[in-house]
């Protein structure tokens, strides 16, 4: 796992909860795998936890939100997840964390 | 008779100083971008990276016909050539479809890497703009798609991402060539499309990738008149369709039919970034195929990228025609590169309201990419953008000369002026602005130009212009 992520996010008080949730996160390690995507199953913490990775969140015009969080990831998940071709990507990680 | 090769067309624009090698260690990541970015705001010359931070031996174009003048080179044509001159070359072209030619052998098959053996981060994919969803591959490219029930073969310029190793996400929009092909024949049958994602083919294959283009056509024929050479093609190793040989490189892959990841956000055309994430593509990487030292090639979308000219020549010709088709006397049509695709100037024999409110119509009727046009008299030259501005200004009555058609699941989803509301239910609007003399104004009420060619009787207007003339102005 890496150190540093970032996301990119309908809404952010979803990921902010406290709870369990679904994310697709950018790998920000720099060199060549640098915005490798990872899609999982993490708690987003703010302010950050110490130990656990730097998570920037981004609004989906790509602004970056000054304030740091932390990501524990639960589970890593599969590279994509099943749903109809340009079905709305956030409706499904919602579904998705559902189960 | 235009170059074979993307190579063969920048040797061409290095001497005129519209190409520059930049041998300094450039990083992927936002700066090599940044740089081929303010070439675009400043109407500079296209930039070759030929030393990329974590990329030894790589090398990379930024922008290649980002410029009239390069767009006049890439048809085979002088780098002074005029717009207009331009625009007729095109429409003369695109009506001399050249078939193209099948080859056993080509360079983009110099090197063959099989699925397993892929690994996209062993390309310099570039981070072109920070806060960008990810690294784009696909930007000035060519992705070749089949329908599954013809033999009608689309070639588009769209873009890919790179999630992780062989994944790429894409945002063909599903109102576009490939994104029909797509829905009505792939999906429902549950399955997965071929497509390959041509880099660095010869320009007048990207440039009919880029074209606006009827249904049905084939960009490839298309691309053998613009360049008055055929193209030649050759079959891909995983699937049945034919790129061109020259390519630089080719992805084979296949998009699913039942799979979503993260696509965006992107800086796109229009020259915004406007959050259209959440419904793209999804394709596994299944083989790629390249020319020994590829030379890659990088369209660092945005105002007046790289796509501006193609698609301000393509959209104009492909408006004209389909007027002309509803029985509006159109002269002429300009699609300025400076408005993203959303705005055309249409010249027109007889105007009026109805006229506008008709053109209006019938340029939105199956998807709305512009949403502004402005409609003048023929006596305004619609490349003359000082003229079109006073017609428009002068002409345009605040309130009787608006024609808005409003239309739902067909808007442009990029358009920045519309919300995040609007975007996901691709609703939105076009408007006309009649910038034309009322046809039912009589003739000696309706005002009269104060412009040397109006107000001025001939024979002052030709002493005028000798004297001109004999003052070397």
């Amino acid at each position: 796992m890496a150190n540093e992520y970032e996301t990119f996010v309908r809404d952010a008080t979803r990921i902010l909860s406290g709870r369990e949730v679904v994310l697709s996160l950018r790998d920000l390690t720099p060199g060549r795998r640098k915005y490798r995507g990872i899609n999982v199953r993490a708690v987003v913490s703010r302010p950050p936890r110490p130990g656990e990775a730097t998570l920037w969140i981004r609004s989906v015009v790509g602004v970056k939100d000054p304030l740091p969080c932390s990501v524990h990831i639960v589970e890593e998940l599969p590279e994509a997840f099943k749903a109809v071709t340009y079905s709305d990507f956030f409706d499904v990680m919602e579904k998705a964390e559902r189960r | 008779m235009a170059h074979k090769d993307l190579r063969g067309f920048l040797a061409a624009i290095g001497p005129t100083g519209d190409l520059l090698q930049i041998d300094d260690q450039v990083d992927w990541d936002q700066e090599l971008s940044g740089i081929g970015r303010l070439s675009c705001e400043r109407n500079g010359p296209a930039f070759q990276f030929n030393n990329i931070k974590d990329y030894a031996g790589w090398r990379m174009v930024a922008n290649p016909v980002a410029t009239w003048r390069r767009y006049a080179v890439a048809l085979g044509l002088p780098a002074d050539t005029s717009v207009r001159r331009l625009y007729e070359f095109y429409a003369e072209r695109e009506q001399q479809s050249i078939p193209p030619v099948t080859v056993k052998s080509g360079p983009c098959k110099e090197v063959v890497i099989p699925g397993d053996k892929i690994d996209l981060f062993d390309l310099p994919v570039p981070m072109v703009h920070e806060g960008d969803g990810g690294r784009y591959l696909g930007t000035w490219d060519l992705v070749v798609s089949k329908d599954a029930n013809s033999d009608w073969v689309n070639w588009g310029m769209y873009r890919f991402m790179v999630h992780n190793e062989r994944l790429l996400t894409g945002y063909p929009r599903p109102t576009s060539h490939l994104g029909k092909m797509f829905l009505d024949g792939y999906v429902p049958a549950g399955r997965p499309m071929p497509i390959a994602i041509v880099i660095g083919a010869d320009m007048p294959s990207h440039l009919a990738a880029t074209a606006t283009f009827r249904i049905g056509g084939s960009e490839a024929e298309l691309a053998g008149g613009l360049g008055q050479r055929p193209i030649e093609l050759i079959k891909c190793e995983t699937s049945d369709l034919y790129v061109p040989a020259s390519a630089e490189m080719v992805i084979e892959a296949e998009v699913f039919p039942d799979r979503v990841a993260q696509e965006g956000p992107y800086g796109e055309y229009p020259g915004y970034r406007s959050g259209e994430m959440g419904n793209a593509l999804c394709a596994r990487v299944t083989t790629i195929t390249h020319r020994r030292d590829p030379i890659l090639t990088l369209d660092t979308t945005g105002f007046m990228d790289s796509s501006a000219c193609n698609t301000s020549i393509s959209g104009a010709i492909a408006i004209k025609r389909r007027l002309e088709k509803h029985g509006i006397e159109v002269v002429d049509v300009y699609v300025p590169p400076e408005s993203g695709v959303h705005m055309a100037i249409v010249s027109v024999r007889k105007g009026g309201g109805a006229v506008a409110q008709k053109i209006v119509e019938v340029l939105t009727a199956r998807r709305a990419l512009m949403s502004k046009v402005i409609v003048v008299d023929d006596d305004v030259d619609v490349f003359n953008m000082a003229a079109v501005i006073h017609a428009f200004s002068t002409k345009c009555h605040p309130e009787r000369g608006v024609h808005v058609t409003r239309y739902q699941g067909r808007a442009n989803t990029l358009t920045p002026a519309y919300s995040m509301k609007e975007r996901i239910a691709r609703a939105g609007a076009s408007v006309a602005f009649d910038s034309t003399w009322p046809p039912e104004w009589p003739v000696n009420e309706t005002p009269i130009r104060a412009t040397l060619d109006a107000m001025y009787s001939p024979d002052v207007q030709k002493k005028v212009l000798a004297r001109w003339k004999a003052l070397g102005l």
